[in-house]
């Protein structure tokens, strides 16, 4: 009744072509943005900006590059770890050698580097598919984890082996380290989140996302329209492992705070699936549900039984989580591949006809 | 919505060929997988703005031959002249750039993306606009992506698809799938567009629509049709000249009428024995 | 440089072979290990295209119950047999809860289904027997322990595990019956039927959700075998999982659907990675052994993508 386009006619191609063809929509954007950029940070607490806010918003930045090579190119990558890895490594060796560079030139340069690994690591790509692939990427993560442990450049030699980020000033505000609150590391986070997100959302409406879902609906008939594969799936490598490195620089910096090897494993390549298909692959806002989902139930199983007055120890909560998303990705596979982004759509549908059940 | 279609903006222009000179030259092509034989010691033309059809029992060769035309399988002996340029070796999205375009047996669409992007998809060599430019998607990109669009809405118009225009193609009906392939091959503007099996499947009308789009294609546009089909009646009606092909050789070639009065090819199809009393 | 990468390793080999034969037995025992996951793969895989993620863990899952079991207090073969008792119950629950509603779905849908059952049966796992290592209960189940020596020429000296040789030989038998079983008997006929066109498997009357359930459960046997000889190599613990993810290695070796593929290639990875640690590993830190395997399978795979023993694949349209 009150969501709906009736009237909302399109003169133009342009027109018809943005993001948010429908005026709900558009308002619904503005209002979460506001939400987010005013509200937020003046109402929530600080273990919910630090525990919750910050690595959902992470997080969802890793899903969506897992996603653009996933979900939009069809390529298979249980990677994402080590990609993560690689961005944070460079993002901690470029603000050790170079302290007076910004962190946020440091945090969208170190993308870069986890780009070049992507765009090695995706070469075998050209001639493999599938679960073959799956297993290149394997190797790509075994092999950064074991870069991580054992290269000891890599985190300045320190006696602990793991990587502590220095305390760091973005325009006169401690951001980074042990000093820095909450709400300023979370405006950095969301700022990058923000932007990339939108760059991302018009690579994949142009020329390029196009290119990337012909290879994974139809490689054969994509070649055959003159799409280079080579190109087609090395960009979208390029592009992914640069969102995964950006999201692994935000983790360690503006979350973690400090990092052993382990952070970058393959749970956390599975974890970032995981988001992804529950989301939904091949969605943008997926990737954001997706990520909530999969961050904010492990923290609810822990708090909520002893609120209501059961006692559950941490491990059975950690237990119990990996059995509900081992079932539930199951479930979502079963049910609706489409993960909780199609959810979404339909409730939208069904939003647009009501009161009525159908138009 | 329904203005007619000026042809000039959809004709592929610049391959500098008068009608009825050869646009496609395949001499003695030989093409093997492992010990089989699927296509031996094959020679024909194409000329500039026929229709063009390849027939033939199952198993004869015809799909492979197109695969060979479009580079997707090499041939191991012979060679393709195309626009005056011979070739022995060459990526399928080079034969997509030198101008051939085609649609496939079994629908070979984006599954996951709407008939808009399908088409926009056939298009991807109109569009040249750089990696920051996508990034924007403002300015020279979006300006590009709109004309690209008003082609592709034109091809819309043409196969009478608005109405499907946003549908995801995998929940389209079969017929409406092949004409989103056609529509999607049509958006490259081809110079020579290869068609197999364009009608597989369809019902008498469905049938009568595609033919009538397939000789719209080639007499608004201009554009030359190599196409595949098992209806012997449509091909016969729609086709200027006929290559028969069995068991992986050629043993007809001509027009539909000479075709048809070929001994060679009535035994291949009516399975007669090459002594004279065979049971017919 | 180049002499160290080139001419000291061999110069050890050869100056040394009973520590070179020590090292290939050790990677030899390692292969089979990872040949017996890699052939509970393969069996899924020929029989329904599903790549099952999960073996690894049904290994840890099926050694887990095992011990459980017996820590419970039942006798060690009565465990022995409820823990198959308890592998052919998962293999029906997983015919009936995911295969069975995933038919025809790509196989990337597949592999994901099964890694969201690897979750699900780590927490499962987790949940009934905890997370503790769990010592395997090797001489209850009558398994030889201990070791021989052998000397080999001057003074070297060999020593192999009874165990180990205790777990070539399972592997071998194991393969065997297998090899037997599809090849001799009705419903290994309709197992390879089915690997080949499901649809026509149907229609002369295979039923598909039984052959699967055999096939999950056949696989189900050979993770509780290899559950039980890796368990006593090392001991019963979710980091076995990490462990057998290079059976896909394996695979990408021996090819998906090619038994005696998954038992060459396990034993090319298992001794490779060992040599490699042994000899090269000291020269960029050691530890290699965690990448090597999948680097092995990423270089073979550019030059021959469908696997040792696979078929060559064309492709069309």
């Amino acid at each position: 009744m009150f969501y709906r386009e009736a009237g909302q006619f399109k003169t133009t191609y342009a027109a018809d072509q943005q993001v948010f063809p429908i005026l709900q929509d558009r308002i619904g954007v503005a209002v979460i943005l506001f939400i987010a950029i005013a509200v937020v940070p003046f109402v929530a607490n600080d273990f919910f900006m630090s525990a919750i806010a910050i690595p959902f918003l992470i997080l969802a930045l890793a899903t969506i590059g897992l996603n653009v090579l996933t979900g939009y190119a069809g390529q298979l990558s249980l990677g994402t770890g080590g990609f993560m890895g690689v961005g944070a490594y460079a993002c901690y060796k470029l603000a050790t050698i170079f302290p007076d560079v910004p962190i946020v030139a440091h945090i969208l340069l170190s993308g870069i580097f986890a780009a070049a690994a992507g765009v090695v690591f995706g070469l075998p790509s050209l001639r493999i598919k599938g679960l073959y692939l799956a297993v290149t990427t394997l190797a790509a993560q075994f092999f950064f984890e074991w870069c991580f442990i054992r290269i000891p450049w890599l985190y300045n030699y320190n006696a602990s082996g793991a990587i502590e980020v220095p305390g760091l000033t973005l325009l006169g505000v401690t951001v980074t380290g042990p000093a820095a609150g909450s709400i300023p590391r979370y405006y950095v986070v969301l700022a990058i989140v923000i932007l990339l997100t939108v760059l991302v959302k018009n690579l994949l409406r142009g020329r390029i996302g196009r290119q990337w879902m012909m290879i994974r609906d139809m490689d054969i008939a994509a070649e055959l329209m003159g799409v280079r594969p080579l190109y087609a799936k090395l960009s979208a490598f390029a592009v992914s492992s640069y969102l995964c490195g950006v999201a692994g620089a935000m983790f360690v910096f503006f979350y973690l705070g400090a990092a052993e090897p382990s952070a970058f494993s393959i749970t956390l390549s599975f974890q970032v699936l995981f988001m992804a298909i529950l989301g939904g692959l091949g969605s943008l806002v997926g990737c954001f549900f997706g990520a909530a989902f999969i961050w904010i139930l492990p923290i609810l199983l822990r708090a909520g039984p002893p609120m209501i007055g059961i006692p559950i120890a941490a491990e059975t909560a950690t237990h119990v989580t990996s059995m509900i998303i081992g079932a539930l990705i199951v479930a979502f596979l079963i049910l609706e591949p489409h993960g909780l982004a199609r959810l979404w759509q339909i409730g939208k549908e069904k939003l647009r006809v009501w009161p009525f059940p159908y138009a | 919505m329904n203005r007619a279609v000026d042809p000039r903006d959809l004709a592929m222009d610049g391959d500098g060929l008068a009608k009825g000179e050869v646009l496609l030259e395949v001499k003695n092509v030989s093409l093997r997988f492992g010990g089989v034989k699927a296509i031996t010691d094959i020679s024909f033309d194409i000329r500039k703005g026929e229709i063009r059809a390849i027939i033939g029992p199952n198993g004869a060769g015809k799909t492979s031959m197109l695969n060979v035309i479009n580079g997707f399988y090499t041939p191991q002996e012979g060679t393709i002249t195309f626009r005056g340029e011979e070739r022995k070796k060459i990526a399928p999205y080079q034969a997509a750039a030198s101008g051939i375009a085609r649609t496939f047996q079994n629908v070979a669409l984006f599954k996951g993306m709407t008939t808009l992007d399908n088409i926009m998809a056939g298009r991807t060599l109109a569009m040249h606009r750089n990696f920051l430019w996508q990034l924007l998607y403002f300015g020279p990109a979006l300006n590009e992506e709109i004309a690209n669009r008003r082609k592709v809405e034109e091809i819309i118009d043409f196969l009478e698809i608005q109405h499907i225009r946003k549908v995801p193609v995998g929940r389209l009906p079969y017929g409406l799938q092949k004409r989103v392939e056609l529509g999607r091959a049509l958006a490259a503007q081809p110079s020579l567009l290869l068609l197999d099996e364009p009608m597989a499947g369809m019902n008498l009308e469905e049938k009568e629509d595609m033919s009538r789009f397939i000789l719209d294609v080639n007499s608004q546009f201009g554009t030359t049709i190599a196409l595949i089909e098992h209806d012997m009646g449509v091909v016969m009606d729609i086709s200027d000249r006929v290559v028969v092909l069995d068991y992986g050789r050629k043993i007809g070639d001509g027009t539909p009428d000479e075709v048809k009065a070929n001994q060679d090819v009535i035994d291949a199809y009516l399975g007669v024995s090459h002594q004279d009393e065979g049971e017919g | 440089m180049l002499y160290q990468i080139f001419v000291d390793p061999f110069a050890q080999m050869v100056s040394m072979p009973d520590f070179l034969i020590q090292v290939i037995w050790e990677g030899f025992v390692a292969g089979i290990l990872y040949a017996l996951i890699a052939l509970g793969f393969v069996l899924i895989f020929k029989a329904s295209g599903v790549f099952n993620f999960a073996q690894g863990i049904m290994v840890v899952f099926a050694g887990l119950t095992l011990v459980g079991l017996h820590e419970a207090g039942v006798p060690a073969f009565l465990a022995l047999i409820l823990a198959i008792g308890v592998m052919a119950l998962l293999a029906i629950a997983v015919e009936r809860f995911v295969m069975r509603p995933l038919v025809n779905q790509p196989e990337i849908i597949l592999l994901m289904s099964t890694i969201g059952m690897t979750y699900f049966l780590i927490g499962f796992g987790e949940f009934v027997f905890g997370g503790e290592p769990k010592q395997m209960i090797t001489e209850e189940l009558g398994l030889p322990t201990g070791s021989s020596a052998f000397e080999i020429g001057e003074q070297g000296l060999v020593i192999l595990q009874h165990i180990d040789i205790a777990a070539a030989v399972i592997a071998i038998i194991m393969v065997a019956s297998l090899a037997l079983f599809f090849n001799k008997t009705r419903i290994g006929r309709a197992l390879r039927a089915v690997a080949d066109d499901h649809q026509a498997a149907q229609s002369v009357g295979i039923s598909l959700n039984q052959i699967w359930a055999i096939v999950w459960f056949a696989a189900g046997i050979v993770a509780l075998a290899t559950g039980i000889m890796w368990g006593a190599r090392s001991d019963v613990s979710f980091a076995l999982e990490i462990v057998a993810l290079k059976a896909l290695p394996v695979l990408i070796l021996g090819g998906f659907t090619s038994i005696p593929g998954a038992i060459v290639g396990g034993l090319i990875i298992g001794i490779g990675e060992k040599i490699g640690e042994i000899y090269w590993g000291p020269l960029v830190g050691g530890g290699i052994e965690s990448w090597l395997a999948y680097m092995i399978a990423l270089v073979f795979l550019l030059f021959r993508p469908q696997g040792l023993f696979g078929e060559r694949i064309i492709e069309r349209v």
